[in-house]
């Protein structure tokens, strides 16, 4: 046998990859350049509005908005997917028309709906204990549906649906076997669900849930239709009075950029936390 | 109720189950003494586990009764009619009887410890010192002392295998059923695998275990029963099923398992 040589392992060079990236930097740089010789943009007004109070008012009700709005969509979310896989017929039925009806029309409709459409319906809202004298709401529709219940009601019931979807996925990934097995212990269903299912679900639904998280952040703008001071709405007021359009609507990218990134985050310590297995 | 169905292990008694108009199990009729080791054994597709699912109730029954040490399972005998249990009382006659799984079935998000724990923290509401200590245990007993902090992903076939074992005795469970325990691991893992139902065995665990693996028929059960299409064809000693086979079929089937 000949004696082992040390050799040099040299890899091909990847030439039309990095043709690429340097025609594309180049373009970008091109891009960048002109734009500040065409001044498209005060910098000084983007800096000082990025963060205003009023700015940050914005960004903050967004945030608030989406999240609120994830949470809700998620419990919906949660039930309309154990009716969806519970063998009984009509719970799967309304659970699969909820779906279809909610997630096939578009958020907008939906917002402005529950905003401008509810009142015009229902004048009161009544709601009391039954038989007892104890009233837990009675008040005009518009005094309760506020632009923020409006957007939040909106939101979560349109994203529920979604989140419905997801849920299910990730149910119906978690083997038969593990539940036939779990049950053979003497788990009830329910603690079936709780231990067995759940988590393992959990941690399939983060990636797209992480996914809808950042969606909903950036739906919150619909709200600016119904009059909720969210991010986009105010922005939009105030370039409408002082017209840098462009330096405000780069506020308005700049602090969802911020949410998207957090969300991300979010995402990523869940990931982490619960490992797939 | 008459004693020998008090005094067995597991009755079946005119046992049927049908999927839609295909009856799967046919006027089965079975009895198991307690510390009996049965090997249940048949052609695929005989019914082999959808017996032994039924006699945990994971599935329903369309006619006859099955008894686990004297007790109804799945249904409450009123008058001339079995009213089906809720979910809680179901899952309390489902502790006494130990189920393992051709492809084991372990709780892939929980570790090899809390695997085994999980039936009596979660169902017998063990403390979990308690619990731990009972876990450790029996990992030991079936030779895994040092996989507890593993995940079921991190362990061979039949070391998964030993794990689920070890989880179905958590609840000290007086019938095994075990549905084709090593049919899913190599020979060599399925060593160690039979070397384990063999001690619980010795132990005098009453055990039904649906099998295509002679060496456990042959080796250590006291009975084989034989299915086919649904029905019992045959119940007798293991010496006598490989010795002497009476029925045509059963002996075709030692025919082709011989050696
Ligand atoms: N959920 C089901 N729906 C309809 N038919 C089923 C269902 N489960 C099993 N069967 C049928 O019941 C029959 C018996 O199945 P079973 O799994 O009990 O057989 P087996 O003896 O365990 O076979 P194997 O040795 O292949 O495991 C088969 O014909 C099978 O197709
Ligand atoms: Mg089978």
């Amino acid at each position: 046998m000949a004696e082992p040589r040390s050799v040099r392992v040299k890899h091909r060079w990847r030439w039309g990859a990095w043709l690429l990236s340097a025609i594309v930097l180049l373009a970008v740089f091109m891009l960048i350049s002109a734009g500040v010789r065409a001044k498209i943009m005060n910098v000084e007004v983007f800096l000082s509005y990025l963060t205003s109070e009023q700015v940050l008012i914005g960004a903050r009700n967004a945030l608030i908005l989406g999240t609120l709005a994830l949470v809700v969509a998620s419990v919906i979310g949660l039930v309309v997917a154990l009716m969806r896989v519970s063998g009984n017929p009509i719970l799967a039925a309304l659970s699969a028309t909820y779906v279809y009806f909610f997630r096939g029309t578009p958020m907008l409709i939906q917002l402005l709906f529950w905003f401008n459409a509810l009142p015009t319906m229902f004048q009161r809202v009544y709601l009391a204990v039954p038989f007892t004298d104890v009233v837990v709401v009675d008040a005009p529709t518009t005094a309760v549906v506020t632009p923020f219940v409006a957007a939040l009601a909106g939101l979560a019931l349109a994203e529920g649906a979604y989140m419905a979807e997801i849920i299910r996925a990730g149910i119906l990934a978690v083997d038969k076997g593990q539940r036939a097995a779990a049950r053979a212990i003497g788990m009830t269903e329910y603690q079936v669900l709780r231990h067995i299912v759940i988590p393992q679900a959990g941690r399939i639904i983060i990636p797209a849930g992480g996914n809808q998280y950042i969606m909903l952040l950036k739906s919150t703008s619909l709200a600016s239709a119904i009059g909720f001071l969210e991010l986009l709405r105010i922005t939009t007021d105030i370039y409408s009075s002082n017209f840098m359009v462009v330096e405000l609507l780069a506020v308005a990218a700049f602090w969802y950029l911020v949410m998207t990134a957090f969300a991300t985050a979010v995402q990523t310590a869940l990931e982490k936390t619960f490992p797939q297995r | 109720m008459d004693t020998p169905v008090k005094a067995a292990a597991v009755v079946l008694d005119s046992v049927s189950k049908s999927y839609g108009s295909v009856e799967i199990l046919k006027n089965v009729s079975v009895s198991i003494a307690p510390g009996e080791v049965v090997t249940l054994l048949g052609p695929s597709g005989a019914g082999k586990s959808t017996l032994l699912r039924c006699i945990n109730h994971l599935e329903t029954i369309s006619a006859g009764r099955i008894y686990v040490h004297g007790q109804l399972i799945g249904y409450r005998e009123v008058g001339d009619t079995l009213h089906e249990m809720s979910d809680k009382e179901i899952s309390a006659q489902r502790r006494s009887i130990g189920m393992v799984f051709q492809s084991f079935n372990l709780f892939r998000h929980m570790t090899v410890l809390d695997n085994v724990m999980s039936g009596p923290v979660h169902v017998l509401r063990m403390s979990k010192p308690q619990a731990e200590a009972l876990a450790r245990e029996l990992l030991a007993k079936v030779g895994l002392p040092d996989k507890a902090n593993r995940y079921p992903s991190e362990l061979s076939g039949g070391q998964q295998q030993r794990v689920a074992i070890a989880r179905a005795l958590a609840l000290s469970p007086s019938v095994m059923l075990l549905d084709e325990p090593t049919s899913a691991l190599d020979p060599e893992l399925s060593q160690e695998v039979i070397l384990t139902i063999r001690n619980l065995a010795e132990q005098g665990y009453t055990m039904l275990i649906a099998t295509h693996e002679m060496a456990i028929a042959k080796e250590f059960a006291d009975r084989v029963i034989f299915m086919v299409q649904g029905e019992v064809v045959e119940d007798v000693p293991a010496r006598s099923f490989f010795s002497a086979p009476r029925h045509e079929r059963s002996r075709q089937f030692v025919a082709r398992h011989a050696g």
